[in-house]
């Protein structure tokens, strides 16, 4: 039973394989726009001191390593779900005796895994461009941890979105909103340190600082060791929180599930 | 004891209710109504195991609706299904092990995968050892003459490759009941004979099989029962031969004339002319055999040749369509 999820996350990695010329212009933009924040971040830096103390050197490692995990955290890895509610597809995934929605998850792995792999090759192009931090190995392998909990309450996050499809059948604006939102308020365009203390505590406590802000803060060292076990503890919160909302939100749609022209 | 049993099945859909236009749709925003539609209103039917029957009725008739309860991925409303002993919407996994479904209009491959791989998918899926699982994909590779395209991704196949490829998907399981819901839709007619040919040797082997359908040839070519809906209540269900029998009770006689009869006619018949040499006479065999008819026109008019014309089974379920199936009166024999 188990071999028929590896199985389709496998087969999720050789579809994602097909797209070659995606890979290129996905690693191409990403180029670009680390190029593009390092030139904003050095024309913001030229006139002011370090504000919050953070040094230029850490924005920019803030912002490059932010990108790269763009690479994983900006793929909707259940958009399969979205489509088949669209289409109607999904009714042959019932007729099959498989756990449906631990299909849509191992689905999404497999497409991820492809596109984590691609970080490897993209890191090394903005090593090129700009000068990345390095941190120590135990700071890393916190921020690998904390990297790790951020894509499952990310997942958890599109589930959610994708599920609405089961009631509208269409879900675009509200996942660009969302997209925005977990840009702005995920830090991944900014750090959340810069925003008005007033209105830190808020969003520090969203789940959308929990998929970027949290390990990216861990990396750069603003989170210190001592800090880890509750900042980790907030992100693992999200994700029972989230994943129960998924479990209960699936389970409604599944009752009702709409067959269009079926 | 039969291996599919329902009993007054009925599932209803709510709609939300728009007005039209831009307003319609805003205003649906903000106060819904709902529209009950019945898609399935009464059904109890038994079938046994090895049937093979045809499920038809015209569209928006309930067949679909049916057949996705039975599967269990809709939830009745009220009624009871019972599926090779298990209660299809409450053990949903358990019951997918024991059937097959063949949509004519959706496939259960894998779009972006080789035939091939689809297959070997499915063999994890329903964890079919893999020595049957070889047997049975080289029996139907055979039978389906599926080798040409095995290497081929989904999206490539044409139609009839594609159905041929969703029936072997369907089967590899061997489950004990396969749901065909217009499995020749759009098929040229030489695919269509073989998915026909292939549908029989599977019934023949064993296997349950429901086959929706608005191809009556399908039916007539294959099914020994036949359950007609329509408005989600069951109109029909008994054999083909009974439904002719019952419903079928005119025939045409097709006279070719040696000249031409401007004023053709013959007591009691109805007729109506293609050509000048030719005329339909439509008949009630229970009123009149088709000697006597012949007798009476020879006994006025010189022909050629003569022909009859049996009721076709698509005349007939046409015409329960239009005007509803009502228990037609006693035979008068």
């Amino acid at each position: 039973m188990l071999e028929a999820y590896v199985q389709f996350a496998l087969k999720a990695i050789a579809r994602e394989a097909t797209y070659r010329f995606e890979v290129f212009t996905s690693i191409a933009s990403l180029a670009v726009r680390v190029y593009l924040l390092r030139v904003v971040w050095v024309a913001l830096y030229a006139h002011n001191a370090a504000p919050q103390g953070v040094a230029l050197h850490t924005i920019i490692t803030y912002s490059t390593i932010a990108l790269l995990m763009g690479l994983v955290l900006d793929i909707d890895q259940t958009r399969l779900l979205h489509d088949k509610l669209h289409d109607g597809s999904i009714v042959v995934d019932f007729m099959k005796p498989i756990s449906v929605p631990l299909y849509f998850f191992s689905d999404g792995t497999g497409e991820v895994l492809f596109h984590a792999a691609l970080i490897v090759p993209s890191l090394a192009l903005a090593a090129f461009i700009v000068h990345i931090d390095i941190p120590s190995a135990a700071v890393l392998a916190a921020f690998a941890l904390s990297f790790f909990l951020g894509y499952f309450v990310g997942f958890f996050l599109n589930f959610i979105l994708n599920c609405i499809a089961f009631w509208t059948l269409e879900i675009s604006a509200v996942q660009l909103i969302v997209t925005w939102v977990t840009d702005l308020l995920g830090g991944q365009i900014v750090p959340l340190v810069f925003f008005p203390a007033a209105l830190q505590g808020a969003i520090f406590a969203l789940p959308f600082a929990a998929m970027y802000s949290t390990p990216l803060l861990i990396y750069v060292g603003r989170i210190p060791p001592e800090g880890y076990a509750s900042a980790m503890g907030l992100q693992a919160l999200w994700i029972v929180i989230l994943g129960a909302a998924a479990a209960l939100i699936w389970r409604a749609g599944a009752r009702r599930v709409i067959v269009q022209g079926g | 004891m039969p291996i599919i049993e329902t009993r007054a099945l009925r599932k209803t859909f709510r709609s939300v209710r728009r007005g039209e236009g831009l307003a319609g749709a805003i205003g649906a925003l903000f106060s819904r109504t709902y529209d009950e539609r019945v898609a399935v209103d009464d059904v109890t039917m038994a079938i046994g195991e090895g049937e093979l029957v045809g499920y038809i009725g015209p569209n928006g008739a309930g067949k679909s609706t049916t057949i996705k309860m039975l599967t269990g991925i809709l939830v009745p409303t009220s009624g009871t299904i019972e599926v090779a002993g298990i209660v299809p919407h409450e053990q949903r996994r358990r019951n997918a092990k024991n059937i097959g479904v063949v949509f004519g209009q959706r496939t259960q491959l894998y779009w972006d995968l080789p035939l091939r791989e689809s297959f070997e998918l499915l063999r994890s899926i329903y964890g079919i050892p893999r020595d049957r699982f070889r047997r049975n994909l080289d029996h139907f590779t055979e039978i389906l003459a599926l080798d040409e395209f095995m290497g081929t991704p989904v999206r490539q196949l044409s139609l009839g490759e594609r159905m041929r490829g969703d029936f072997a998907a369907a089967l590899l399981h061997d489950p004990r009941i396969v749901y065909l819901d217009e499995p020749t839709i759009g098929l040229d007619v030489v695919a269509k004979e073989a998915i026909r040919t292939f549908i029989a040797e599977m019934n023949r082997r064993g296997t349950t099989v429901i086959l929706t359908t608005h191809d009556l040839a399908d039916v007539e070519r294959l099914c020994s029962r036949i359950v007609l809906i329509d408005n989600g209540t069951i109109i029909y269900d008994g054999s083909v031969e009974r439904l002719r029998d019952e419903y079928g009770t005119h025939r045409t006689l097709i006279v070719h004339l040696t000249e031409p009869q401007p004023d053709f006619a013959v007591e009691g018949v109805e007729a109506e002319s293609d050509d000048p040499l030719t005329v339909r006479l439509r008949f009630d065999r229970r009123s009149l055999t088709a000697e006597a008819l012949i007798r009476r026109v020879t006994e006025r008019y010189a022909i050629t040749d003569v022909a009859i014309n049996e009721p076709e089974i698509e005349d007939i379920v046409r015409r329960i369509y239009l005007e509803g199936y009502h228990q037609p009166p006693a035979r008068s024999t």
